[in-house]
């Protein structure tokens, strides 16, 4: 019975069910709207066939080529900087230190708040003559930091609200990383007088590259997707509208279903080349190593 | 003089149970025509504003408690309230029975038959008309959700008008008065043209730095991340300096100048560079200002006057508990262009924008007449007065003399007594099929211009193009 894999596939048929439904169909819905115009709020309604029209108009969108530069600037930002203060917070909560308990309750807190939610309370932080980062900056620092003035400052409040929110999740899944090295390698490398740079290099790191592709996949495919937070915090004004931001307006408030389809598949592709991109990169390394 | 009293009395007690038998047959009306839907329960949704929570406060407990049907009302942001609607009609899912149609959209929902026939449907329901339901009491603000035949679809629920509201402790102040005339050399006053409002801006400006105070001389509705920038420029400003219709040229299918249209015209560049300069003049949170914002900021005293959608102005006016300028509170016209209010009073244009909404039923509700029973009991006129004070929305011509309204109009500085006379100055939006699909097309090109990135005059250049193209696009342009 164990190896028999009609039971496999029949405990899997209602998962592959729903991908089936919920997940490939509209995919193909998507995929099939992208090649039409389809406005509802058009003089001629309904789908009308244009061929490539819809992706040869977003090669020439302004706005969504700026949307994609701000998408990757946002996602490279803020997942660098959460892989780095996620790895030095996994390292310190692999050690003892007093009211590290408490330290590792709260900072899991962000994880626990909706997106929605994180944006609302960062709004409610920046905004102008209300909130009180832009009053103390002004007060201690002379610093005018509008939001809705300077779109620098929109993106680099989103990079940092995206950090406060996620570094929590990529120090947890650092910390099983960290947690399952073996200590061998460690201390044979430390025995042959390797230092802690070489150590973390040459051991720690390899060890880790698993959990860091999974990690920095998800986060990717999060930054990319990134729309709630956002949205809440500056409305998608300039420095914020990324691509998510911009799919939103042309699909909901615009009803341009086919074009939105079209840049909806655009920015799969580029989520999946992104990705691929990356495994190569990493995983290219580790076999140059080997060999 | 006994008998006179004996007489008076009596009548009085007449009147007394004559009013309670009356309410009580209206009590047993309801009671009897909701008997079928006892139980049941409507949902809608609409945009957060002082009228909606009403709504959502009041009203519904009072119809729930007379009818035994449920009323579900979320009310929230502006954008989803769209989403959540538009999504709900075009897919035919049925979740909501009555929706909110902002005057703006009545076209395109129009357009797209996603409405009921009320007046139709109320005909063909004999059994469901409440006598106490007149569509003839609304305002002319209910033609805009007539067809051609006058129907109606959908039931007035808030009207009012943008508005220039001004701080009459300040503009009343002596020494302010005096610091004013001093430096501009003519008495300090509600702004009644263009160069005024500027001087009046960039002195409380210039005061509020002085005087150690967060005042600043204007408001702007100028949000880098909403449409409610564009919205401030296209139906206050623009109309205030003689710019119509967003400058679309509908017959022409066109914005441009060259085609018919005047979105890249002089005029709209005059206005855009009028409101534009005003930015300086406005508090820090002006690019990060929708109307809600907007309100709050001149609520907490942090502008000297602006431009101010009605719906706010009694609660500004009135509730201590949000508001620090309550009875400080100046109404008056908003300003503009020479020749702006003659053309109004012919006819032939309008100097800003008459806002509002109204509850209409979607093809795809489930509850269609107990829906059409809550909203002939929002529309009767004994429930008008007291939303119309708390809201500062008229959607009834005779709550205008009714005793509260009076009451509350001499403390809102006749803001009610403005929009039952200059009501017809003012104007809803332009007709289009095609109104969201349009102003997000211009959105990005006023946002760019408030941080700067354009030129007033390159930003309504590009914006027109790319309503042409739109336009084109949609099957409606040249």
């Amino acid at each position: 019975m164990r190896n028999n894999p009609r039971i496999g596939w029949l405990l899997l048929s209602p998962t592959l069910l729903i991908l089936l439904v919920f997940g490939f169909v509209p995919f193909l819905y998507v995929l099939f709207v992208g090649f039409n115009e389809w406005n509802i709020f058009a003089a001629e309604e309904g789908l009308r066939f244009s061929g490539l029209d819809n992706y040869r108009r977003l090669v020439f969108d302004e706005d969504f080529t700026t949307s994609v530069q701000l998408t990757l600037k946002f996602a490279t930002f803020a997942i660098l900087s959460e892989l780095i203060l996620g790895f030095l917070l996994a390292q310190m909560l692999t050690r003892k230190f007093p009211g590290k308990w408490f330290f590792r309750i709260i900072h899991t807190f962000p994880l626990m708040v909706a997106p929605i939610a994180v944006g609302a309370i960062w709004r409610l932080l920046v905004i102008p003559g209300f909130g009180p980062v832009p009053f103390f900056l002004d007060r201690w620092f002379d610093i005018k930091y509008q939001i809705g003035s300077y779109p620098d400052q929109a993106l680099w409040t989103s990079v940092i609200m995206d950090v406060w929110h996620w570094t929590p999740f990529v120090t947890l899944t650092m910390l099983a990383g960290l947690s399952s090295i073996p200590r061998e390698p460690v201390e044979q490398a430390k025995v042959d007088g390797a230092n802690r740079l070489q150590v973390f290099w040459y051991v720690t790191l390899p060890f880790l590259r698993p959990v860091l592709l999974t990690t920095v996949f998800i986060r990717i495919m999060d930054a990319i997707r990134t729309v709630d937070e956002v949205w809440m915090l500056a409305g998608g004004g300039p420095g914020t509208r990324f691509t998510g931001i911009y799919i939103w307006r042309v699909v909901f408030p615009r009803t341009d279903y086919g074009y939105g389809s079209s840049i909806s598949l655009i920015t799969l592709y580029l989520t999946i080349v992104l990705c691929w991109l990356l495994f190569i990169a990493i995983s290219g390394r580790r076999k140059g190593e080997v060999e | 003089m006994r008998k006179l009293f004996i007489s008076v009395m009596f009548v009085v007690f007449v009147l007394l149970v004559n009013m309670s038998l009356v309410s009580a047959d209206h009590h047993e009306w309801w009671a009897d025509a909701a008997a079928p839907y006892a139980g049941a329960t409507i949902r809608g949704v609409s945009e957060s504003t002082p009228p909606s929570n009403y709504v959502a406060d009041v009203l519904a407990a009072q119809f729930t408690e007379l009818t035994g049907i449920n009323v579900e009302f979320e009310t929230t942001s502006w954008d989803q309230m769209y989403s959540k609607a538009i999504n709900d009609m075009e897919a035919n899912t049925g979740i909501y029975d009555f929706v909110y149609i902002e005057q703006d959209i009545i076209y395109s929902y129009l357009a797209q038959e996603y409405l009921v026939n009320l007046t139709q449907f109320a005909a063909d329901n004999p059994d469901l008309a409440y006598e106490g339901y007149d569509e003839s009491a609304f305002t002319s603000f209910a033609d805009y959700f007539k067809n051609a035949d006058g129907d109606l679809f959908g039931v007035p629920m808030e009207a009012f008008v943008k508005v220039y509201l001004y701080r009459k402790d300040l503009f009343e102040d002596p020494d302010i008065m005096a610091a004013f005339e001093e430096a501009y050399g003519y008495p300090l006053a509600p702004a009644e043209n263009f160069d005024q409002y500027r001087d009046n801006a960039e002195f409380f400006t210039a005061y509020g730095e002085s005087m150690d105070m967060d005042l600043w001389g204007t408001t702007v509705q100028g949000t880098t991340g909403h449409p409610a920038s564009t919205y401030e420029f296209l139906e206050s400003i623009g109309p205030s300096f003689g710019l119509y219709n967003w400058g679309i040229n509908l017959d022409a299918g066109s914005a441009m100048s060259a085609n018919g249209g005047a979105l890249d015209g002089d005029t709209a560049v005059e206005a855009l560079t009028f409101w534009l300069s005003m930015l300086p003049f406005a508090p820090p949170e002006a690019t990060s200002s929708t109307w809600d914002e907007v309100a709050s900021s001149f609520a907490a005293g942090r502008a000297a006057q602006g431009w101010v959608y009605g719906e706010n102005a009694a609660w500004i006016a009135t509730d201590e508990s949000r508001s620090a300028v309550t009875g400080n509170v100046g109404v008056r016209l908003p300003v503009t262009a020479p020749g702006v209010i003659e053309a109004a009073k012919m006819g032939e244009g309008y100097i800003g924008y008459y806002d509002g909404g109204a509850f209409g039923v979607p093809h795809s509700s489930r509850n269609k007449e107990a829906t059409l029973l809550w909203l002939q009991f929002i529309g009767q006129s004994s429930v008008q007065a007291e939303w119309a004070a708390a809201g500062a929305r008229i959607t009834h011509t005779a709550t205008f003399d009714d005793p509260l309204i009076a009451e509350q109009d001499a403390k809102v500085d006749g803001y009610y007594t403005l929009l039952e006379e200059q009501g017809p100055l003012f104007a809803g939006a332009p007709p289009f099929p095609f109104h969201a699909q349009v102003r997000e097309v211009i959105d990005p090109f006023i946002q760019r211009a408030i941080l700067g990135e354009l030129s007033p005059a390159d930003a309504l250049s590009q914006a027109a193009m790319a309503v042409d193209e739109e336009l084109s696009r949609l099957g409606y342009g040249m």
